[in-house]
């Protein structure tokens, strides 16, 4: 009976607990939005330092030439890719004047009243929806995305975790399963270790696949020779990191952006060519080389997970719920498989 | 402030015990000092209580363990038969390095002990950091199973013999 009410008060202490950590966790989500970014990178960067050490460094030197060498890219983004990135967003926000455009806008307004007209349309102001929705975005990018307070807190923030994660993350680990009862230690570590062989090789893949997609989207987007191709470009490998959804909307903001450049089709058909052959190689050669099939999880599970993902908590949601969602099945699996043995 | 000292002295001797152990253990014998440090930096310390299960038949298994201190039996078949009884300085469980297949026994501590765990992810980290000392466990490692196996054999011959005579 004794022992009854012991386990019940463990189970009770243990909800409190994660209810807590829950709330806290919550209370300060840009700092939590922060740690999660910290640890992908250094999850990301780990094989690198991995790499340096055993060309001899030891592990504090191996993290910082990794930052070394991250300074000296940063520095030539700065120089280079910078002026023209902010260049493009000042040109989006601006919107776009092109007089063919207009009238190309105004034509397929006409063409939808003269056809709609018998469910009461009349009027639809296109042109100027499109030009409000092209100045809000460059408005957004610039009010989210290079809003001076938070570029400057992440710059500083995020390196310096990225950097005590890198250097001491065996430590943490360590510290972290040495707190574990001697009942479930193993098996712990067994989860560590699975997740780390299938969710760990599954975001490594997936960013080095963005990477790839990223600079094959941006040089198909200058050949062909849209306004905005470094952005769109750019846009493309972020988004790619969320399946399905990623390249689609990629595509389609090309496509949107080459009809009202130049108020024809003809570079639309290119753009969406290029996309076409983009996709067919990332399936054919980039994946399958990069991205270890590990997660395992069937594609309508991936896009439930990913709208689930978004609806919480937005865009950094639907790059993290796939992961998560690999995550949460090997500990479910595991758990199911070891529950009996682990009961007594 | 005696005491303090005596802390310290107590942690360095405790340190120095474990490479003492390591140092005996086949699967680290050819390591040099600072090999052996490096090892004794990623090996899990745990305490048991007596009669506290480490691991029963049929888990998944994903390492070595070495007694530090205390004693540990080795069982099979619900724990009816006892296969082994070993004692600090001896090490169990190495097979699971290399494979993930269940516990082919289970390990309970026979006295309150305290174990070094070497597991199978900190083996494959240190293949991948460090080649040259990860080759050198590797092949003790391969000795060691070879030398099981060898034993083994032995016995194996040395039972068909017996049944032989009998007949």
């Amino acid at each position: 009976m004794k022992e009854q009410s012991n386990i019940v008060l463990r189970i009770l202490l243990f909800i409190i607990i994660i209810i807590a950590s829950g709330i806290f966790l919550y209370s300060i989500p840009s700092i939590v939005k922060l740690v999660i970014i910290a640890a992908l990178l250094a999850y990301i960067l780990d094989p690198l330092a991995n790499l340096l050490e055993s060309r001899g460094m030891s592990r504090t030197a191996a993290t910082v030439a990794i930052f070394i060498g991250i300074v000296f890219l940063i520095a030539i983004s700065y120089t280079l890719i910078l002026p023209l990135l902010l260049n493009e967003i000042k040109n989006l926000k601006t919107g776009f004047s092109a007089e063919q455009t207009i009238s190309l806008v105004s034509k397929l307004e006409q063409i939808i009243i003269s056809n709609l007209a018998f469910l009461g349309v009349t009027e639809i102001d296109l042109t100027g929806r499109l030009q409000e929705t092209l100045s809000h975005t460059g408005e957004w990018i610039f009010s989210h995305v290079l809003d001076a307070a938070s570029v400057i807190t992440s710059f500083i923030l995020i390196p310096f975790i990225v950097f005590f994660l890198l250097k001491d993350g065996r430590e943490f680990k360590k510290a972290f399963i040495n707190i574990i009862p001697n009942k479930y230690f193993e098996f712990t570590l067994y989860l560590f270790y699975k997740l780390s062989a299938q969710v760990g090789n599954f975001l490594r893949g997936q960013f080095i696949d963005a990477a790839i997609v990223g600079v094959m989207a941006t040089l198909a987007l200058w050949i062909v020779g849209l306004k905005y191709y470094f952005l769109i470009g750019l846009f493309t490998g972020i988004a790619n990191l969320i399946p399905y959804f990623g390249p689609l909307t990629g595509a389609v903001l090309a496509t949107i952006l080459s009809i009202i450049q130049t108020g024809g089709l003809q570079m639309a058909a290119y753009v969406l060519l290029a996309f076409i052959i983009i996709k067919l190689l990332d399936d054919a050669i980039v994946q399958p080389v990069v991205v270890a099939k590990s997660v395992h999880m069937n594609p309508l599970t991936v896009l439930l997970v990913i709208l689930i993902g978004g609806k919480w908590f937005g865009i950094l949601g639907m790059l993290l719920s796939v992961p998560v969602a690999g995550f949460l099945k090997v500990v479910f699996n595991e758990s199911i498989q070891n529950y009996r043995r682990y009961r007594a | 402030m005696s005491k303090l000292w005596e802390n310290i002295f107590r942690k360095k001797r405790h340190s120095d015990r474990i490479e003492e152990i390591l140092v005996r253990i086949p699967v680290f014998q050819d390591l040099t000092p600072r090999e052996l440090k490096s090892i004794k930096a990623i090996l899990y310390q745990r305490e048991y209580k007596a009669n506290e299960f480490i691991f029963k038949e049929g888990d998944a298994g994903l390492g070595m363990y070495i007694i530090f201190s205390g004693k540990v039996m080795i069982t099979c078949d619900n724990d009816k038969q006892i296969l082994a009884e070993l004692e600090e300085g001896d090490f169990f469980g190495e097979l699971s390095l290399l494979d993930e297949s269940p516990r082919s026994a289970s390990a309970i501590a026979k006295t309150q002990c305290i174990l070094l765990c070497f597991f199978k992810p900190e083996l494959l980290d240190i293949i991948e950091r460090n080649p040259k000392l990860g080759c050198k466990i590797l092949l003790k490692l391969a000795w060691t199973i070879g030398e099981r196996l060898k034993s083994t054999n032995e016995q194996l011959r040395a039972l068909n013999c017996r049944v032989g005579k009998n007949e």
